[in-house]
């Protein structure tokens, strides 16, 4: 296909529905056909009507009937479209040709974003391309195998290495009876075999799933050399490596924090409450922080209680009991529960699918895990009052 | 514990937890290149500072004392160095690149004028000497790490 500053007519066609702006076509009900000329070319006939837009692409000239026509050549037309040609001068120039209500075509640019080349990072297609290239015949000896890709998300797909008498076939889908199945996302894929992902730290992320003979898949990496991306990559390759260091840690409720969770595994939520002003604290901590006097009496406050504050967290750090991190966006509540007053409030997450709807003064409840272990998160997070 | 501190602290327990911590290295231009000749062609590279003379490995932007930017002031060096000084690792952990026990020597490479720490293997703890000379051993897999050199040995 003939690309003109790096697209294709197609390109720009194949997206233009995409592109469609509502707002900008308010009212709008036309049909614009497309002449274009030239290697690449071809005639497509747009129709935008009840703040919706439909591309087509016709097989033979027969437009039918239409508001305005633009003709032009494949290279004027792509220009413009990106942005590298003036319009108007090609107007002037008659290399862009309009009929019919011109009024239209002048309108288009207002009910379509304009296109954007993709940005020409390496996909994981890219790499299991070049795969039958690097395939290490003298590694694989008389291997007899197949392995399957199973990435997911933007670039992914499902493939298959077959991999016999010293040969490597690339084809795409996937077979039955794999030998090793490698299960990640397409960008995590990517990262790996650039380097930039620990195969390790990816596995023990569960990022990187490998199923199947784990015998065979421990001698995957040898069996095809490295891939080097395209010279054609904008100056010198940089090195940045994402890593994951865990440590393994222990935590020491103390003996207010130990009862407080040992409560909550019999679904009771426990505040310590102080002897001199009264007030209790939840979670209960050893001294009264107002008085700085020792809190010993225990008191069973809600379960129910009422929001007081809501936070939406987008960026999460990681859970420092599991290591993993949670998923984004969560809603996490400031909580006054029934038997509590003023500040004395506690922490919790809010129902994850019912984000939207909870808001201040909201009454909500506890719900309990099935399993209770002495955690905070025997609440498995609290849910609204109905 | 006497009865009293146990009735005292019936309640508290241990958990187990896991901080894990998500980070991002960037190697740096110099630092890249470093790395990448290591990986693809099994050199190693340092710097020299025209000024003083000093030669830098791993490579650096600039020289600590003439403050002269040698980010291209590039050297080739050989595989070849002595052990300048060295310690045995007695404790695992699992970020370590060896079991313990292992040893860890500072091996200024000929022609540098700075010793970078490394694992030495092929030797007995009891044998290695300071004035040792060793030399690399890349790896055969790509880490984009200073451990695209696997280890160093003793020269035979």
């Amino acid at each position: 296909m003939a690309e003109y500053f790096g697209t294709t007519v197609e390109d720009i066609f194949r997206t233009q529905d995409s592109r469609f702006r509502p707002e900008g076509a308010e009212g709008v009900d036309v049909v614009v056909a497309y002449n274009i000329s030239g290697a690449g070319g071809g005639r497509w006939k747009l129709t935008v009507k009840d703040g919706a837009s439909k591309t087509e692409k016709l097989k033979d000239d027969d437009f039918g009937g239409f508001t305005a026509k633009m003709s032009a050549d494949a290279e004027t037309f792509v220009g413009v479209a990106v942005g590298q040609l003036d319009g108007a001068a090609m107007f002037t120039s008659g290399k862009l040709k309009g009929e019919g209500d011109m009024s239209v075509l002048m309108k288009l640019p207002m009910m379509f974003t304009k296109y954007m080349p993709p940005k020409k990072g390496i996909t994981a297609a890219d790499i299991l391309a070049t795969a039958v290239e690097r395939f290490r015949p003298d590694m694989a000896g008389d291997l007899d195998i197949t392995v399957g890709y199973k990435l997911s998300g933007e670039g992914g797909g499902e493939w298959t290495a077959v991999i016999k008498d010293g040969k490597c076939a690339l084809e795409e889908g996937l077979r039955d009876g794999l030998t090793v199945t490698n299960i990640a996302s397409a960008s995590d894929y990517v990262d790996l075999m650039l380097g930039k992902l620990d195969p390790l730290v990816a596995i023990g992320a569960g990022r990187l799933q490998l199923k199947g003979d784990m015998e065979t898949a421990q001698k995957l990496p040898k069996l095809f050399s490295k891939f080097i991306p395209p010279e054609a990559s904008s100056g010198p390759e940089l090195i940045v490596l994402k890593k994951t260091i865990s440590v393994d840690m222990k935590y020491s409720t103390g003996r207010m924090m130990g009862k407080f969770l040992k409560g909550l595994k019999e679904k009771k939520i426990l505040a310590n409450k102080c002897p001199e002003c009264g007030r209790r604290q939840v979670p209960p901590r050893e001294i009264c922080a107002a008085c700085v006097c020792r809190a010993e009496e225990f008191v069973e406050v809600g379960p129910e209680g009422v929001i007081t504050m809501i936070e939406y967290v987008y960026y999460a750090s990681p859970d420092p009991l599991t290591g993993e991190t949670r998923e984004t966006p969560y809603g996490v509540a400031i909580i006054l529960l029934d038997g509590c007053e003023g500040n004395e409030t506690m922490w919790h997450l809010l129902k994850s699918d019912e984000l939207d709807s909870f808001k201040r003064g909201d009454r909500i409840r506890p719900v309990w895990a099935e399993e209770r272990t002495g955690n905070l998160f025997d609440i498995k997070y609290f849910e609204k009052v109905r | 514990m006497n009865q009293d501190k146990g009735e005292k602290y019936k309640d508290a327990y241990v958990v187990d937890g896991k901080l894990a911590l998500p980070y991002q290295y960037f190697a740096g231009t110099v630092g890249s290149k470093f790395l990448i000749a290591l990986r693809d062609k099994r050199e190693i590279l340092g710097v020299r500072c025209d000024t003083c003379g000093k030669v830098y490995v791993p490579p650096r932007q600039v020289c600590e004392k003439d403050f002269e930017d040698l980010g291209d002031k590039w050297v080739m060096l050989g595989n070849t160095g002595v052990v300048t000084n060295f310690t045995i690792v007695h404790k695992d952990d699992k970020h370590r690149p060896r079991k313990a026990p292992y040893i860890l020597a500072m091996i200024k490479l000929d022609g540098a004028d700075t010793a970078i720490p490394h694992v030495l293997e092929m030797v007995q703890p009891e044998n290695v000497e300071i004035g040792m000379e060793v030399k690399a051993v890349f790896s055969s897999e790509p880490t984009n790490t200073i451990l695209d050199i696997d280890h160093f040995e003793p020269v035979l």
